[in-house]
């Protein structure tokens, strides 16, 4: 249920972000707002994990986990993209001899 | 920014360890979806101000989607095998990965299931963010441009950018944007649904 209200509203933004023509003005303003947004949610996400004590206390298993799972999850993708790269650099390189 | 965010951060946790009002707490679950909204409905506005990105897809050739495809299934992938070592379930390591190193939302939506969880998202994504930075004029020069742009993820668009604009060329640089736009958009979605697997 959250899934399509949080994809109905990323479409919408969207929208209004490329059909509102919004200026320089209300741009600013609205950077202002998302980062004050932001902000406000990692406040809110610091006070639960502050009520949960025995976070702060596991805080090193927890960064030694974070680090594992950030490694495996960036050489998965360098070697992902290695898969596809031959492919993709073969079809831009016909591209630029068209253009020639 | 990136002050900021630590701030706001360790400002709440001194919050919610001295004196966060207890008749709060029950709150804090509406609080987080009232804001996510919000924040999503501001990213959405943000991806349409780039421009019609179709057309810029379309200039470089549909093949370039098989980069942010390639650098999702191994993130997730990359993330579900790191928790058979360190005994995470697969659906809370997939959605972990699933944050392509956008720590702020991945967080905030997995601090909904468990605080923990939001924490160990948190820290993962961050430390992602890092490791790019620093590997990827290395992975450029030694490894590949396309490849540069995986240890990026969802920053490919913002944070990221100019180091991978520095490292490889123009050319790279709009794929890389592309891909960061692409992951963006993928995040609030693939979150929510792998962590949704583990009730199957």
């Amino acid at each position: 249920m959250n899934i399509l209200l949080y994809l109905l509203i990323l479409i919408l933004g969207a929208i209004i972000g490329l059909k509102g023509k919004l200026k320089g003005n209300i741009k600013n303003r609205i950077a202002t707002v998302q980062n004050l947004a932001l902000l406000f949610l990692l406040f809110i996400m610091g006070v639960k994990i502050g009520l949960e004590k025995e976070i702060l206390l596991s805080l090193n298993t927890i960064g030694f986990q974070g680090l594992i799972l950030a490694l495996f999850s960036i050489i998965f993708s360098v070697l992902g993209v290695k898969l596809v790269s031959a492919t993709i650099l073969k079809k831009n390189k016909e591209v630029e001899v068209n253009d020639l | 920014m990136t002050f900021k965010i630590l701030a706001a951060v360790i400002l709440g946790i001194i919050t919610g360890y001295f004196y966060f009002p207890s008749f709060m707490v029950q709150h804090i679950g509406l609080l987080i979806d009232v804001g996510l909204c919000l924040l999503l409905l501001f990213v959405g506005i943000d991806i349409g101000m780039q421009g019609n990105i179709l057309t810029k897809i379309k200039k470089m050739g549909f093949k370039v989607l098989l980069v942010p495809l390639m650098v999702a299934i191994g993130s997730i992938a990359g993330a579900i095998t790191a928790g058979i070592f360190i005994n995470l379930p697969f659906n809370e390591a997939g959605a972990i990965g699933a944050g392509f190193g956008w720590y702020s939302l991945s967080a905030i939506e997995l601090s909904k299931h468990s605080a923990q969880l939001g924490t160990l998202a948190f820290i993962t994504n961050v430390i992602r963010e890092i490791i790019a930075l620093i590997t990827i004029p290395l992975i450029a020069k030694y490894v590949g441009n396309y490849e540069a742009i995986a240890p990026a993820g969802a920053t490919a668009m913002d944070t990221t950018l100019p180091i991978i604009s520095k490292s490889t060329d123009g050319s790279i640089a709009m794929v890389s944007f592309i891909t960061g736009v692409v992951l963006s958009s993928m995040v609030p979605i693939l979150v929510p649904l792998i962590m949704s697997l583990g009730g199957i």
